[in-house]
């Protein structure tokens, strides 16, 4: 009866690899799923007599085709993918909120409007429609930096939030890969086949993979453990979930659930991708945004703070609230340093000037007594919020650094009195000393003036002839844009008079830090905005420096701010620094591009290779269904044959 | 033909999808114009492109700033042109009166013809343009001469404008004055040694020591209590002493450094001021002497006035070539900031803009690529064992 024992063998066999083949053609489609080989061997032979004989084919195993390095491989590319593809899709939103290149109404715009409106108003200072001009481009410029300043910090908000979404499907799937790891052993341990269990697991491993950087180790029975970032979150049936947080600086980081053990470092994956955002690209772009905003504030407010408008000096300015009241603790920085007040008596029209020191450990209760208790006519006070107000008397003031008309000190005698002018165009603040040579009537003789620095202990500067061939009144240039004249009237050997000349009377940098008479409030992209004194009143910007205050210095070297390489902007000009913002913003971007096309290539040519080995081949399938088919036909025909020999043999019988 | 499902699905999309994001980016740059249209286009030409864009806006600002002193320089070149003509008419007038027989009445109508002249001067000084003073430096939003009458006429001219030039940006570094200082502009500064009468008059000369006074100046000297005594326009009398260097002051403090050694007579002396010359001053000087002068003014007067006006026509002369020059060296400075500006565009728009001819031959190779993606994969797909089994 071994006849039949081989006929039902080779038709069971034949069963087998039809379905074999049915379950490929089937899943030809399905993503993840590798095709199935089926495992003939012949069954345990007999001997009978010397002839050994076969009997029958057995069926071996159901097997996946599948190379697992490849396999690995196109793991690698998925979380590279996952990562770059992150990373790019948010840059490419960040690099929409600063505006197409050279369209209308971009932060680059609003840079260059700003500083033309500055230097339109330079060449009409006290017109009302160019100081309103200003004050609109100065707002629409803060608004620009506030809306991309809002932008990427929504942006940020987002990449956080996703990074919690993210982290909740890979818990998802560490569950699955668990569970089908469960199953898969249960099933081999009895015997079983789980090459479609298989194939599922190994499809949740690749979706893990696209969100976090995975490797993996196989083990008996079929069982895959898991590492996800160095972690092992999968090892056999038991998971380990991981949770994500922001840490301090505002930085993304990863942990084991159940523990506070936090990485902000990530590779690979998706959430890596937003880690790389979160961390570095959106904080690295919205930190040169903020950069550069506090640039040109400090920068404007420096050079506004000394400055006066169209409409005059101040009668009363308070400064913005602070949230200390220590000096140390403002940014930016204060200083130890003087600070020199312009003062015009408002009955005699006199103009003088005083001066507080300030320490960098002070508070602004220090600085209010010092100004109350050493400035005449002005009266200082720190109110709940620690806004710092200055109130004058009888008085005018403000910080203006125009040299005085009468000398700051003197031991003329004669009757020849000296006046000064000009604004002084040197870098560091200086007295200059004029020592009388000879002695006699100006226009006379050979009176001279000897010039020094340094208060008289620096070197000679120059000698003014004030003697024969000077026209007394005359105005004779010093240096640095100081002039000096002199009346009629004479002047003794020897004698001197002092002039103090400033390149700032803000030495220690309060006004600025404060809010006294600045231009901008803010300390950064998303908080710039111009000062309400200033929106209300564009009289107040501080466009000159000269005693007449009809002049354009100042406004003209705020202008020139535009053409400035400032420090703090790695010397930079403004505009080169923002052009610098956006192209490495673009480049940033341009490198994704072409990384995600790489990688997106090579894993196209990686799943074509595993297509290859573990792909459904309609055709050849089609071709073993054949094969199947004639070898169920073929058997049927030898059970045929053999019902028909034992009939025969039963015939004899 | 070979291939699995899968395969050819996941082939056939990824090229779809290439040739689509290719497609999409090509009909961009059609539709724009622009193949660098945001920093990820090209981000070292989106940089030079940003940088371009920024010199355009400012080199129209310094353009426009260069429009405005143009503008502004040839009101002013206009109004110096005006009063230079006035002065002629001025100085054809003194010749007129100062060389022929007229009467008092002709002289006082010859009065008449300054001071009206006078007040087209001081007019022409105070002109504004916009609302802006033409001649009082940084000061525009005032009128930069003030007047002060005396019976309705004018007595004194006072500049009350700034002393510095209101300069603006016309360029990187280049700054042009566009509201001329008038007090520099109307008024000699370029004095000399007061010139005397050399013979005729008192005897004085002129002292070693620099003098103050400006213009034509009257200095009298009478003979009281056995002593010369000598004083200017008006002011207090002093004592000749005989020296070298007597200063004798005005009533406004202004001195006269006088050689008194020689004074031997009484009398008044014309004394001319070179150099120091103001324009509304010697109108009203002339128009006083015209008014009022005895013979001896109006005899020195006669010699005198060619000078003055000689030197006010150079002073005017020289405001206007100063005017026409700055002028002339911003039209082309303005026409060399146009070139850069323009320069600057097309470099701009050279980066910035897409080859459209390669666009489109670019579009049709992918239109052939994608239609022939999908055509094979349709190959692909139509022949199969299974067409053959029965």
């Amino acid at each position: 009866m071994d006849s039949f024992s081989i006929g039902i063998s080779g038709l069971e066999a034949a069963m087998a690899g039809l379905n074999v083949v049915g379950n490929n053609m089937a899943n030809a489609t399905t993503e993840g799923y590798h095709q199935q080989k089926i495992d003939f061997r012949p069954a345990y032979s007999t001997r009978v007599g010397d002839i050994i004989l076969g009997r029958g084919v057995d069926v071996g195993e159901v097997a996946r085709v599948i190379d697992n390095l490849l396999e690995q491989q196109i793991l690698e590319q998925r979380y590279l993918f996952g990562q770059v593809s992150q990373e790019l899709d948010t840059l490419r939103t960040a690099e929409a909120a600063f505006g197409g290149i050279l369209a209308e109404g971009t932060l680059g715009t609003a840079i260059d409007a700003f500083f033309n409106s500055l230097q339109d108003l330079s060449s009409y200072p006290n017109e009302q429609i160019y100081q309103t001009q200003a004050v609109d481009a100065a707002d629409v410029l803060a608004n620009q930096f506030q809306t991309i300043a809002n932008s990427l910090s929504s942006l940020e908000n987002r990449v956080v939030l996703e990074a919690s979404n993210t982290i909740a499907e890979v818990n998802i799937l560490i569950n699955q890969i668990g569970e089908l790891n469960d199953k898969i052993r249960d099933l081999e341990l009895r015997g079983g086949e789980a090459s479609n269990l298989r194939d599922q697991r190994d499809q949740r491993i690749a979706e893990l993979s696209a969100l976090i950087s995975v490797e993996t180790v196989a083990r008996e029975y079929g069982v895959v453990d898991v590492k996800a970032n160095e972690v092992p979150v999968v090892t056999g049936s038991t998971v380990t979930q991981l949770k994500v947080s922001l840490r301090s600086g505002s930085l993304l980081g990863i942990s084991v659930l159940d523990a506070d053990n936090y990485s902000t470092q990530l590779e690979g994956g998706k959430l890596a991708g937003l880690f790389t955002l979160k961390n570095t690209l959106l904080k690295g772009v919205s930190s040169s945004l903020d950069t550069l905003a506090t640039a040109i504030i400090q920068k404007i407010n420096q050079y506004h703070v000394q400055g006066v408008g169209s409409d005059g000096s101040f009668s009363k300015l308070t400064g913005w609230s602070m949230s200390s009241a220590d000096l140390d603790d403002f940014v930016p920085a204060v200083s130890d340093g003087d600070i020199y007040f312009r003062l015009t008596n408002q009955t005699t029209d006199v103009v003088s000037r005083e001066s507080i020191t300030i320490s960098a450990s002070d508070t602004l209760s220090d600085v209010a007594t010092n100004i109350t208790n050493n400035i005449t006519g002005l009266t200082a006070s720190v109110d709940s919020s620690n806004k710092l107000s200055i109130e004058a008397t009888g008085y005018e003031f403000d910080f203006s650094p125009a040299v005085l008309s009468a000398p700051t000190a003197s031991t003329l005698t004669g009757t020849s009195s000296p006046t000064l002018s000009g604004t002084y165009t040197g870098t560091d603040n200086d007295t200059f000393q004029f020592k009388v040579v000879g002695s006699g009537s100006v226009g006379n003789g050979t009176l001279k003036l000897e010039v020094r620095d340094n208060g008289g202990a620096g070197s000679l500067i120059c000698t003014l002839d004030v003697g024969s061939g000077y026209e007394a009144d005359y105005k004779l240039h010093v240096a640095d844009g100081i002039y000096v004249s002199l009346s009629n009237g004479t002047l003794t050997d020897t004698e001197t008079f002092d002039v103090k000349v400033f390149s700032s009377t803000d030495a220690s940098g309060l006004l600025a830090s404060v809010g006294l008479n600045t231009f901008f409030s803010g300390s950064g992209a998303a908080s710039i905005a111009v000062c309400s004194d200033i929106v209300t009143t564009p009289g107040r910007i501080a466009t000159s420096l000269g005693p007449e205050m009809m002049d354009n210095e100042n406004v003209a070297r705020m202008a020139g701010l535009k053409d400035e390489l400032l420090s703090n902007l790695s010397n930079l000009t403004p505009g080169a620094f923002y052009r610098g913002i956006v192209a490495q913003l673009g480049q940033k971007i341009t490198v994704r591009e072409m990384k995600h096309g790489n990688i997106e290539f090579m894993t196209q040519n990686l799943k074509n290779r595993r297509d290859e080995v573990s792909g459904v081949d309609i055709n050849e399938q089609a071709a073993q269904m054949m094969v199947f088919e004639r070898l169920f036909q073929a058997m049927a025909k030898y059970m045929n044959v053999a019902q028909s020999y034992y009939d025969t043999l039963y015939g004899i019988l | 033909m070979a291939g699995t499902l899968e395969g050819i699905y996941d082939n056939l999309r990824f090229a779809l999808q290439q040739h689509t994001e290719a497609l999409a980016e090509l009909q961009e740059q059609a539709s724009t114009g622009s193949k660098v249209r945001r920093a990820s286009d090209g981000p070292v030409a989106a940089y030079e492109i940003l940088g371009l864009g920024s010199q355009v806006s400012s080199l129209q600002t310094y353009m426009d700033n260069s429009a405005e002193v143009i503008s502004t320089l040839e009101i002013s070149s206009g109004i110096i042109s005006k009063m230079s003509s006035n002065l002629s008419t001025a100085e054809e007038r003194m010749t007129q009166v100062v060389s022929g027989t007229y009467t008092d009445a002709h002289r006082r109508t010859a009065a008449g013809e300054i001071d009206e002249i006078l007040e087209q001067v001081v007019l022409l000084a105070n002109w504004q343009y916009s609302g802006r003073s033409l001649f009082g430096g940084t000061k525009t939003s005032t009128l930069p001469y003030k007047v002060q009458r005396t019976n309705g006429q004018i007595s004194s001219v006072t500049y009350q404008g700034s002393l510095d030039g209101r300069d603006i940006e016309v360029a990187a570094g280049v700054e042009m004055p566009a509201f001329l200082v008038g007090d520099a502009l109307f008024r000699s500064d370029d004095r000399s040694t007061p010139v005397f009468p050399e013979s005729g008059g008192t005897g004085a000369k002129a002292g070693t020591g620099t003098s103050t006074v400006r213009g034509d100046v009257w200095l009298e000297v009478i003979y009281e209590d056995s002593n010369y005594k000598m004083r200017i326009d008006g002011g207090a009398y002093v004592t000749v002493d005989g020296t070298g260097n007597q200063a004798v002051t005005d009533l406004d403090g202004r001195i006269l450094y006088v050689d008194s050694s020689a004074i031997d007579s009484t009398g008044k002396d014309l004394v001319r001021v070179p150099g120091t010359y103001d324009i509304f001053e010697t109108l009203i000087n002339m128009r006083d002497v015209l008014q009022d002068g005895d013979a001896e003014q109006l005899s020195q007067l006669q010699d005198k006035a060619a000078y003055a006006f000689d030197e006010l026509k150079k002073l005017l002369a020289r405001a206007s070539v100063f005017a026409g020059t700055r002028m002339g060296s911003l039209g082309q400075l303005k026409d060399t900031v146009e070139n850069l500006k323009y320069s600057a565009a097309e470099e701009a728009g050279r980066l910035q803009s897409a080859d459209i001819a390669e666009v489109a031959m670019e579009m049709a190779q992918r239109q052939i690529l994608y239609e022939m993606s999908l055509a094979v994969t349709a190959k692909l797909l139509s022949i199969s064992l299974l067409d053959f089994i029965r």
